[in-house]
């Protein structure tokens, strides 16, 4: 069972940096890389720590304090890489409607601190699970921008482009899943270490076909010169409007009440 | 298990549901709201059938009819009646919709918006579907009684045909103002 997990391991492995070179050379390749530098970046990033992993673990161990250490800091510098490119993505998303960006990368930003926050205040306190509970932290908030992103981008009705909704998708799911990973890691401790490595690279593997397969075609992008309405518009208009259906609201607020008052 | 394991896959599976709802494709509309048609609608607003409406609703044909026909007549009448209600009650909320609309094509082309005001307006936006989805409910289940739509028809009225006037003048300028936007864009699309 034991070796079977490990050769599972061990595939995986070799796949999802297979699975990096190719999305790695696509992006270079099609000349995607000026658009996601961030993203470009992150790819190269996780491939090398995975072969610096592959280094440690085979010199010392992989149940030595030098892997574990090695292991949580690199994933550190991972997790950094992989915030720049969703904050990539959010601006390649948004970053044209200039007021509304404004608006919704500070939103953003606020709804990262509080997911933070409140993450570490429910995490267990224990000295043992301080790199897991940070990682679940940061992973969480990932996956709530790229949540509130979305909203947004619904909310506003936003065209977006396939390539940027498939990156975000994906940075998501993959977020999510690590957050539930980790939480059972953090309940069920050495009993689920194997189950949880290998968890984690499937879901990084499918991840990382939905990447490769959006961005396996040129971008074209659209000239981010837009007409803005003059600065005066939304002041003297949005108000005008919020009131008219402020009014709407009031006359079903006021006739449920009365309503109610005759069955 | 303790607090802090509920607390995190509740946490993800609020975020997936979230996730799912914000890639749904949205409802059906025969135009997008960058599209300078959607602010144009059919030359007579629906707020302008709010008389006919009102009469529609009102309780002395029912009395009339349940004195002078027969019973089953009064109740299939007043089934019908209902039936219009509940397509007031849609225009009134497509009312809203075109609002919303057009709100924030506003704010999608202005080069600062007023996060009190977005927020405001998701807010109304909220409340009004909640109170629109109640209001349908009992109006499906026959609860409701005419008589107070048709006092919510005459509480409409003024503002309605206000708000038609709105709709055109705000129209107009939003509409030129993405016609101009969707012409630069289609002229301007090259590989990056």
């Amino acid at each position: 069972m034991m070796v079977t997990t490990a050769f599972m391991q061990q595939s995986l492995w070799a796949l999802n940096s297979a699975g990096e070179v190719v999305l790695l050379t696509l992006l270079v390749v099609r000349k995607n890389h000026p658009s996601y530098p961030a993203f470009s970046f992150y790819v190269f990033v996780d491939l090398t720590v995975g072969a610096a992993q592959l280094f440690v673990y085979r010199h010392w161990g992989f149940d030595s304090d030098i892997a574990y250490r090695f292991g949580w800091g690199t994933q550190g510098m991972v997790l950094l890489a992989r915030a720049l490119a969703v904050a990539e993505v959010c601006r390649h998303v948004l970053s044209r409607y200039r007021g509304v960006w404004a608006l919704v990368w500070r939103a953003l930003v606020l709804v990262a601190g509080l997911v933070f926050s409140y993450s570490i205040l429910f995490a267990r306190h224990d000295w043992r699970l301080a790199f897991p509970s940070a990682y679940r932290a940061l992973e969480l908030s990932i996956a709530s921008i790229v949540v509130t992103l979305l909203i947004f981008v619904r909310h506003y009705d936003v065209k977006t482009e396939l390539q940027d909704r498939s990156l975000a998708i994906g940075f998501c799911l993959y977020s999510c899943f690590a957050v539930l990973n980790n939480t059972l890691l953090e309940r069920l401790l050495d009993d689920y270490s194997v189950f949880w490595n290998l968890l984690g690279r499937l879901t990084f593997l499918a991840s990382l076909s939905l990447w490769t397969w959006a961005l396996r075609n040129p971008i074209f992008q659209v000239d981010p010169r837009k007409i803005l309405l003059p600065q005066g518009v939304y002041q003297s208009l949005t108000p005008e409007i919020n009131l008219r259906l402020h009014l709407l609201n009031e006359q079903l607020s006021r006739f449920w009440p009365a309503e109610a008052k005759h069955p | 298990m303790s607090h802090f394991f509920y607390f995190f896959f509740g946490f993800v599976a609020v975020l997936l549901a979230l996730l799912l709802w914000s890639l749904r494709s949205p409802k059906k509309q025969a135009y997008s709201s960058l599209d300078p048609t959607a602010f144009q609608g059919p030359d007579r607003s629906h707020a302008t059938y709010l008389s006919q409406i009102h009469r529609a609703l009102a309780p002395a044909d029912f009395e009339f009819l349940a004195s002078r026909g027969s019973a089953g007549l009064a109740r299939r009448v007043r089934k019908q009646r209902h039936r219009i209600a509940l397509l007031y009650l849609s225009s009134v909320q497509e009312d809203f919709q075109k609002l919303l609309r057009l709100a924030r094509v506003i704010a999608i082309l202005s080069p600062e918006v007023g996060a009190a005001q977005e927020f405001e307006r998701l807010w109304l936006g909220v409340q009004f579907s909640l109170r629109c989805h109640m209001i349908r409910i009992r109006l499906f289940c026959g609860i409701a009684s005419l008589p107070q739509l048709s006092g919510l028809s005459q509480m409409a009225s003024g503002f309605a045909v206000r708000m038609e006037t709105a709709i055109a003048e705000l129209g107009e300028r939003a509409a030129l103002a993405t016609e101009l936007t969707s012409s630069l864009e289609s002229r301007d699309i090259r590989p990056r």
